[in-house]
This record gives structure tokens, sequence and C-alpha cells, in this order.
């Protein structure tokens, strides 16, 4: 269903924006018999057509995930060795993940106020470290490890406002604005490796992974604040953008209630630590106008 | 524009409080209402199994459990206090002195008791613990009661079920808070080493364990499960000779009750084995003035438990409904509990915990929330016996039991 509304959208971008392209054509032929008073009319038309305009289209890319702890939380409880022993390592920006948007944006003299409806895919990665030994005995000793894998799926609905610092073919814009970010599903895989002494010999093993669905444990919803930078390079009437955009989650990302919910992560001592969550997002995608062009009309903005 | 902007400045509050709502924050009650922990000792070598668990007045938990000692048949005596979100606070290694505690964890004079015994003499020692586990004190048991193997709060007495050695009795005793005994009364569990034998085995570390326990019919008798003319029986006592008023005999000691739980004057909640078969009798009619056999009540045949296992009978009340939760230990190495109408003995639902690891109960209570707390052993790794409590919210438990 999600692939055939991808490609729905990027055949009516594609077909939009060709459908377009032929208008301009056929506008080009009959500028040629055009006086140069009905040719500086029709500039004031352009540039009146591109003070204000929609623009709709499509980008997807990559992001990569940092959860940011705000409350440490553990099923497992130390008893004779710091609590901190216990808390998760996590991973920074090291995992990928995925989104494609839709981007419908008013564009208004420069500025612009942009609505980007994205699916996001993103992953993180924490770790626990548990080691259990022996100071008689120095082969008494056994180490594991619990690398737990978190996938969330989100509807992210960023509002942002976008100034676009020249008014030239390559045209760099600066955004920011905020988002709210919907769940849409979230799994989790957890991978038990460790080395044993005791049983013999230096022995390392890996277990089967456990993966479970964990839509439970995630906040239905959480909230942020979004910037980022990039470009857009016109060609024909469509516009070809690249931006990087960082989103900076402000709320909790986790659902508190659902903590110990799981019965087969509780049972392996996962408990998910309160968060926020931030995302550098790099996406490439094209828009093109939404109000079509009048004969007369050559180009967007081809200064 | 300004007079444009100002008319709809209120939807800026509004969005605001709308998202706030929207919002998951964790508060104080959310995480006492229900949590998993693990309790995680690092030592190779120790090996905690929890016995009894209470609740404490600040909300919190202490938890009785025995630890193995190196240099004992015997095990050691370890307790350990949780908040009332389950996060450690402290734990006691009593002195090795003192081994084989024996539940139940039994609150008086804002204190909580159990029984112990002396490594060396056997005998028994009643211990006082303060909430905060700051004060803790041992003393004797008055009348030289020894193998001290199980107890219950009676009132403002402790009923205790000890084995003396030496005469060869099953020993039912009131003891008072100070450690002075208020009645005490013997039962013959007949002659010879092979009737001896599974007791003594039950205290040192690897024999067979047998369900003891120590109660009374509201207003009635006395009873205990324990050693009694050659078999592992039911026996119901006014405390006034060594003659049982009424038995529940078992099967030497291949058979007879793991959990037993009083309702009214006749009427039982109770859990048998035989030949490690496991039947739950939720709502059975036991005789206390007469000679039965436990093979006399079918109940119902569990076959996912495990051999001859360990069951926890708690009375009480979900959504309404007077309940009976049947907690044990299954073949996949889960904590089962079964919730039965107090009424009907009609099943109301189940629900299973521990996942990963292995996992065993000990103890299940109500808690002031009107949860449950679950105590048992989880064993870290598959192999590190360590302390776990799962703690279960109202809300939970009415979904389980409608």
């Amino acid at each position: 269903m999600k692939g055939l509304l991808l490609i729905a959208l990027v055949s009516f971008s594609l077909t939009a924006a060709f459908g377009q392209s032929g208008g301009n054509r056929n506008g080009n032929k009959k500028k040629k018999n055009v006086s140069y008073m009905t040719k500086d009319r029709m500039q004031r038309e352009e540039n009146k057509f591109l003070e204000k305009q929609w623009w709709l289209g499509l980008k997807g890319g990559t992001n990569l995930t940092k959860a940011i702890v705000t409350t440490h939380f553990s099923g497992v409880s130390p008893t004779n060795y710091p609590v901190r022993e216990a808390f998760k390592e996590y991973e920074d920006f090291k995992s990928y993940g995925s989104q494609v948007t839709l981007e419908g944006t008013f564009y208004f003299r420069q500025l612009s106020l942009s609505l980007q409806p994205t699916y996001s895919r993103s992953k993180f990665v924490y770790a626990n470290h548990y080691a259990w030994s022996d100071p008689e005995i120095a082969g008494n000793s056994l180490e594991l490890h619990y690398s737990q894998a978190q996938k969330t799926e989100h509807l992210v609905i960023p509002l942002l406002v976008r100034y676009d610092i020249t008014a030239t073919r390559l045209r760099p814009f600066i955004q920011a604005g905020a988002f709210a970010a919907l769940l849409i599903n979230a799994g989790k895989e957890v991978t038990i490796s460790g080395t044993d002494y005791a049983s013999g010999g230096e022995h390392e093993f890996t277990g089967d992974p456990i993966i479970v669905g964990a839509s439970d444990l995630f906040a239905p919803v959480y909230y942020g604040l979004m910037g980022g930078v990039g470009a857009h390079y016109h060609q024909g009437n469509v516009r070809l953008s690249l931006d990087i955009a960082y989103r900076y989650g402000l709320t909790n990302i986790v659902s508190p209630s659902n903590r110990y919910g799981n019965d087969r992560l509780a049972g392996v001592g996962d408990a998910m630590d309160d968060m926020t969550m931030d995302n550098i997002v790099i996406s490439v995608g094209c828009v093109f106008p939404l109000r079509f062009l009048g004969n007369a009309y050559k180009a967007v903005d081809n200064k | 524009m300004y007079r444009r902007i100002l008319r709809y400045i209120w939807l800026l509050p509004t969005l605001v409080m709308l998202i706030a709502s929207c919002v998951e924050e964790t508060t104080p009650q959310l995480e006492e209402e229900k949590f998993t922990r693990l309790y995680d000792d690092d030592r190779f070598n120790e090996s905690i199994t929890p016995i009894d668990v209470a609740q404490t007045a600040d909300g919190g938990f202490l938890v009785l459990a025995k630890r193995r000692l190196p240099e004992s048949h015997f095990t050691g005596i370890y307790l350990m206090k949780v908040n009332s979100r389950g996060e450690f606070e402290s734990a006691q290694e009593l002195d090795p002195q003192y081994v084989n505690p024996v539940g139940e964890l039994m609150p008086a004079d804002g204190n909580h008791y159990f029984f112990c015994m002396d490594e060396l003499t056997v005998q028994s020692y009643l211990v006082r613990v303060s909430e905060s586990l700051e004060d803790i004190s041992i003393d004797p048991v008055q009348a030289g009661l020894s193998y001290p193997s199980a107890a219950s709060l009676q009132g403002n007495e402790f009923l205790l079920l000890s084995y003396d050695h030496v005469e060869k009795l099953s020993v039912l005793s009131r003891v008072r808070p100070d450690g002075s005994v208020a009645a005490s009364q013997g039962f013959d569990i007949g002659v010879g080493d092979d009737v001896e034998e599974p007791i003594i085995n039950h205290f040192i570390g690897g024999g067979k364990r047998f369900p003891f326990l120590t109660g009374r019919i509201p207003g009635g008798a006395y009873f205990f499960n324990g050693f009694y003319n050659y078999t592992f029986s039911l026996v119901f006592t006014d405390m006034s000779d060594g003659d049982p008023s009424g038995v529940v005999q078992g099967q030497q000691d291949d058979g007879g009750f793991s959990a037993v739980t009083p309702i009214a004057s006749t009427k039982f909640a109770a859990a048998r084995f035989n030949f490690g078969d496991n039947f739950l009798l939720p709502n059975v009619v036991l005789q206390p003035n007469s000679i039965t056999s436990s093979v006399d009540y079918p109940g119902n045949t569990l076959p996912e438990l495990v051999p001859n296992a360990t069951v926890k009978i708690l009375r009480t009340v979900i959504d309404g409904t007077p309940t009976l939760v049947f907690a044990s230990d299954t073949k996949s190495k889960q904590i089962a509990l079964l919730f039965y109408d107090e009424a009907t003995g009609a099943l109301l639902g189940s629900h299973y915990l521990g996942f990963s690891n292995p996992f065993e109960v000990a103890s299940v209570i109500s808690t002031e929330d009107e949860g449950l707390l679950v105590c048992g052993t989880a064993y870290l790794a598959g192999r590190f016996p360590r302390i776990c409590l799962f703690k279960l919210p109202k809300e939970e438990l009415t979904e389980k039991v409608r």
C-alpha cells in the first residue's frame, strides 16, 4: 500500500512537471512574435507570478538518530555495584533510517511557509553490559552484552518557515519550524552475546535475537523543533532541492505507562529510559509550481 | 494586520495546551503502579533465592531470601529493602551463624519477623527487622524448638512449625513476638531413619523441598502441613494434645498438599501434588475432624506446571470480586498466575510472567494500591539465582478477571 502511494505520488509529480515544460515550449514559440512593450509587460507579469506561488513536490533521503536520555530507568537493579553500571550506552547518529516527504510550500517574496508531512523510519541502538566474576577464581567469570535496536516509524508533520537567501537559479535557503510526530509502528530487536570463561575455556557466544513489536512502548505522539539549510536549483519549471535539517525532539518519545508492558523485554531486564529523539535528516527532491503558467511564461524565475 | 493577528492570538495557548495534553510524562504514580525488577549481584558464586515479601509502611517492600553459604550445608539469610518503585535501597546479609530463614515475613509492632536457626545447635531464633533494615535483632525462641520449618501470623502470635529431631516430632507452637512460647504440641512422625531422612534433606542444600506451612481456620482449629505418622499430611489440631482432630494424609513423601488457604470453616483453597502431578482445588471442602486422603480431592490438573510445583495462594479482591490467585512455576520456566472466583471456584483468567530468563515463584501479595506484587527467583543469564519483583496494577488485574 505504501509502495503504491509512493509510485502514485512520483508519477503525479513527473506528469505535472513535464506537462508544464510542454506548456513553456509552446509559450516560447509564441513569444518570438511579440513586441518589446508586450515583452516588458509579460516580464512584469512573470515577476508578479513569481512573487506568490504554491509549490508541491516530493523528496526523500536518509536520517541519523540520537536518543537523549532525560531519566534513566532499568529493569535490572544492581545490589552490590553502582547503579550507573546498569545504565545503557547509546550509539549517537550511527544507525541510518530513511524518510519520504510530500512538500507543500507557499512562496512569497523569498519567504516560504512549508508543510512537509514525512514518513520517517528511524533507528537507534543502545547496549547494556553485565559481568559476573569471582575474585578468588579468575576463571569464574561471565560477560553478557545486550544490544537493543529500536526501529520506529513516524508520520512527522513539520511546519517550516523558509527564507531564500538569494533569488538566483541556485537558491540557498535556511528554514526553521516545529513538528509533531505521530507514531505509526515500532519494533525492538535484542541480541544477546557474551563470553563465558567458566565452562572450560573462553567461549564467545551469540544468541538468536529477540524481535518484538514495541509500538506500545513508544509515545503515540511527540513534538519538536526543526531547522536546516539547503538549496534549490531551478531546472525548467522544476526546482531540484537538497536540504539538511536537524529535528530536535522536545518531548518524551517513550510511553511511561507501558515501560514494563512487554514481558519478553522485561524478562531480560529492559526498561526504556525517558528520552527525546534528535535526527539529522538529509533529503533530495523536486518541487513544481501549482499555479499553472500562462502561454507567455517561459520558466519560473530563470534569472 | 496587527488586529488580525490579535484576533487569532488565542489560538496559540490553545495549541500549546493541546500539545501539552498529548505529551507522555513519567509520574511517580505510574512508576509505582507497574514495574519489573531483576536485582542483580555481580558475584559469580552468589545464589540468592527469595522466600517472602511484605509491603512496608512507606509503600516499599521488604524481601526475605536465602543465600548460598560456601562453608555450610544450610542456607544463609539475605534481606533486601526496595522503595515503592521497586528501586533497590539496601540489603543485609546476616551473620552466617544464623541459617535456614523461614517465611512468612510477618508484620507486628511496626517491624517484621521471621524465624531462622543456629547453624550448630539447630535451635530456632526469632528475627525482628525494622522496615529500613537498620535495626535487626536475633533472639532465641524459648523452649528450645529446633529446625523451624514454617510460620504464619495468627493474631498477635506466630504459629511456628518445627521439627524435633530428638523426639522425632513435628512441633506446632504459638510464639509471641518476644520469643516466648504460649503453647506447643508435638506430633509423632513415626519411627525409623527413612521417615526422618526427607525432613533433614529439606533443610540441607540440594534436598527435596517440602511445602511446610501453618495456619488457622478463622475462629477454629489450627493446622500444619508437615510430617505426621509416616506421611506428609495436613494436620488439624486444637493444640490440646498430640492427637490431631483431623488429618488429610499424603502419600508418604510423594504426595500431599502444596498449598492450603482456609476460606471458611470447612471451605478451603488448596493445591496438592501426587507423584509429580499437580492439582489445584480453588473450592474444596476439607473435614478438620476426620481422617481422609489427599487423593480423595481430585482438583484441576495442570500439566503445564513443573512436577511437584511450588504453589502460592492469595486471597484478594479484584474489581469487587473476591478472588483467589494461584501462583506457580511452569515447565517453560515462567510464573503462572491463575485467577479463580472465590465463591464458585471458576477460573476467571490467567497471566504469565517472565520470558527469556527462567523464573520461579516465591510469594505473591496484595499491595496498598490494590495491585499485586509477585516475588520470585530470576535466573540471570540462565544460571544466577536472583530476586525479581513483578508489580501488576489494579487495572491490569481487572482486565484479567473480566
